[in-house]
């Protein structure tokens, strides 16, 4: 099957910074890869040779097929870029007619109004929005061309939970209908509620890649956690400023069947799966 | 394609007729010069060419110093990097930032025009009038594009001053300020080759009818390919260094 995005080996440097350093990277259609990392790990500029916005230093990617930048790329793809403005003069009702124009589509702005919760903003020029109506329109501009791939570099920073939440069900129907997306998040529960896929990069290196699916299986582990009464057994790790001792294992059962054999005495007993982020910082730190 | 040209001429339209603060005075300050100048410095049948002259001036400074140097301010904005991920040929923005231009360097000329017959006494007839503004209208490319060079080979910061510097040599250069038979010796062999000059000459040429001055042509033909050279290595540097 053609690939939304199919990109081999970028490297990405600025000056003696390489901001993106030999990343491979595949997208299907119907399909959500989150993008993860710290600040300045490269995300962003991993999305601008995406979008063809730079010019890759080495390596090659194609957006179903097509050269990333051309122009049969850019028909296919909606784009919302981490830091978006608009000319204060213009309604949003005008921006989507303009991008509509430029995918050569007429504007399907009731849909988009109702999607991005825009019914206040519609026809305001956009002098004065603030930060998370900006971001509302950003992103109902980057599903107005009706893309086969949106490319989404932090979508939800600065948008109130429930517009968060509405973006997650819109993105997660996108995907459902055959959409691909592409986006970047430092929200873990976001890349959960959303994402099929991730891979987290650092410094401008993958250092993770896998489907959510395969990273709980592999980490079916829990957390356990309780109060014990002296004496502890020595196999239990110390206890935390709470008095609380932490023990993560793939087998819980076990660690209790344990304690009410060797007869401890512990109370306020919590088993939880363990989350994402500690999957994802056990998984890195064994990679 | 039309519908995208439509779609770039409507938005640089809107932009730029909904900042009433920077078109009006925009679009005055030309007939203003002129009726503070050119109104006084000649008369009598001198009187026709110092219009041209500062119709020539209108078109130079609307199309040339506001917007072509803007480019370089506005061209480093998230908004026109969004632009970019859009898909169609980026000309089209170009081009239609140009006929937006145009609009407002026709209407600065016809201000000047006005003040012409209010406070200069100079009333052209009708052909002349129709001639000097095709004339205008056909200097107004080369203006704009010699301004996005600028706007575009320089720094951002550097845009303005260095337009402040090369605006009026260049106006005095072309005998827009002193008529090129005031100009002295060594001056005016410089003259015949500056964008502003063939400016003029077509300006004149079209209030007194004589035939259009093929020279000239040639030499705005030669200024305007230059400028758009100078525009295609400005962007694609720019791509480089900017985008990466
Ligand atoms: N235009 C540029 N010129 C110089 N260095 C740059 C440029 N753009 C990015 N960088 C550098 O490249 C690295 C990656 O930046 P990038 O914006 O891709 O990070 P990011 O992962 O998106 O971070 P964040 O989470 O903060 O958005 C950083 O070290 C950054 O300083
Ligand atoms: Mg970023």
């Amino acid at each position: 099957m053609l690939q939304a995005i199919e990109a081999k080996g970028l490297v990405k440097r600025f000056g003696g910074v390489t901001a993106v350093d030999g990343v491979d990277l595949q997208l299907a259609p119907g399909e959500a890869l989150g993008l993860l990392g710290p600040n300045g790990a490269g995300k962003s500029t991993l999305l601008s040779l995406v979008t063809g916005l730079r010019p890759t230093d080495a390596g090659t990617v194609t957006i179903f097929g097509h050269p990333a930048g051309s122009d049969a790329a850019r028909r296919a793809m909606g784009v919302t870029p981490q830091s978006a403005a608009f000319p204060p003069q213009i309604t949003p009702r005008e921006l989507i007619a303009y991008a509509a124009a430029r995918h050569g589509m007429r504007p399907d702005t009731d849909r988009l109004i109702a999607a991005f919760g825009l019914q206040r903003l519609i026809d305001r020029r956009m002098a004065g929005f603030s930060g998370g109506e900006v971001r509302r329109v950003a992103l109902a501009l980057a599903f107005c061309g009706a893309p086969k791939l949106a490319v989404l570099d932090e979508p939800t920073t600065g948008l109130d939970s429930a517009s968060q939440e509405a973006f997650q069900s819109l993105t997660r129907d996108y995907v459902a209908s055959g959409g691909a997306v592409l986006l970047t998040s430092h929200h873990w529960d976001e890349i959960e509620a959303v994402c099929d896929r991730l891979t987290m990069i650092d410094r401008g290196q993958r250092v993770l890649d896998g489907t959510l699916a395969e990273m709980r299986a592999t980490m079916r582990i829990n957390q356990v956690s309780l109060v014990v009464d002296d004496p502890a057994p020595d196999w239990l790790p110390a206890p935390d400023a709470d008095g609380r001792r932490h023990l993560d294992s793939a087998d819980s059962d076990a660690v209790v069947t344990r304690l009410v054999r060797e007869g401890v005495a512990f109370h306020d007993l919590l088993i939880r799966p363990l989350a994402l982020k500690d999957i994802l910082a056990t998984l890195r730190h064994e990679a | 394609m039309l519908k995208h040209l439509i779609a770039e001429l409507v938005l640089s339209a809107r932009v730029l007729l909904r900042q009433p603060g920077f078109w009006v005075p925009t679009i005055l300050f030309p007939a203003m010069l002129y009726s503070f100048f050119g109104a006084q410095m000649a008369d009598g049948p001198a009187g026709i060419y110092a219009l041209a002259s500062f119709a020539v001036y209108a078109v130079l400074g609307v199309g040339f110093y506001q917007f072509g140097v803007s480019v370089a301010q506005d061209r480093e904005t998230p908004f026109v990097l969004w632009q970019h991920t859009l898909p169609g040929a980026l000309w089209l923005g170009w081009a239609a930032r140009i006929v937006v231009a145009m609009g407002v360097v026709l209407a600065a000329v016809a201000m000047v025009l006005l003040a012409g017959r209010f406070v200069g006494g100079i009333v052209p007839d009708g052909p002349e009038t129709a001639r000097l503004i095709a004339a205008c209208a056909l200097v107004s490319v080369p203006a704009v594009l010699m301004g996005i060079a600028l706007g575009s080979a320089a720094s951002a910061r550097a845009a303005v001053p260095l337009s402040n510097l090369l605006f009026l040599p260049l106006a005095y250069l072309g005998g827009l300020w002193v008529p090129p038979v005031a100009l002295p010796e060594s001056v005016e062999a410089l003259s015949v080759w500056t964008p502003t000059r063939a400016m003029g000459e077509l300006a004149w040429a079209a209030v007194d009818g004589r035939a259009l001055p093929g020279r000239y042509l040639v030499v705005l033909a030669g200024w305007s390919l230059l400028s758009v050279a100078v525009i295609g290595l400005a962007q694609s540097r720019h791509r480089r260094a900017m985008f990466g």
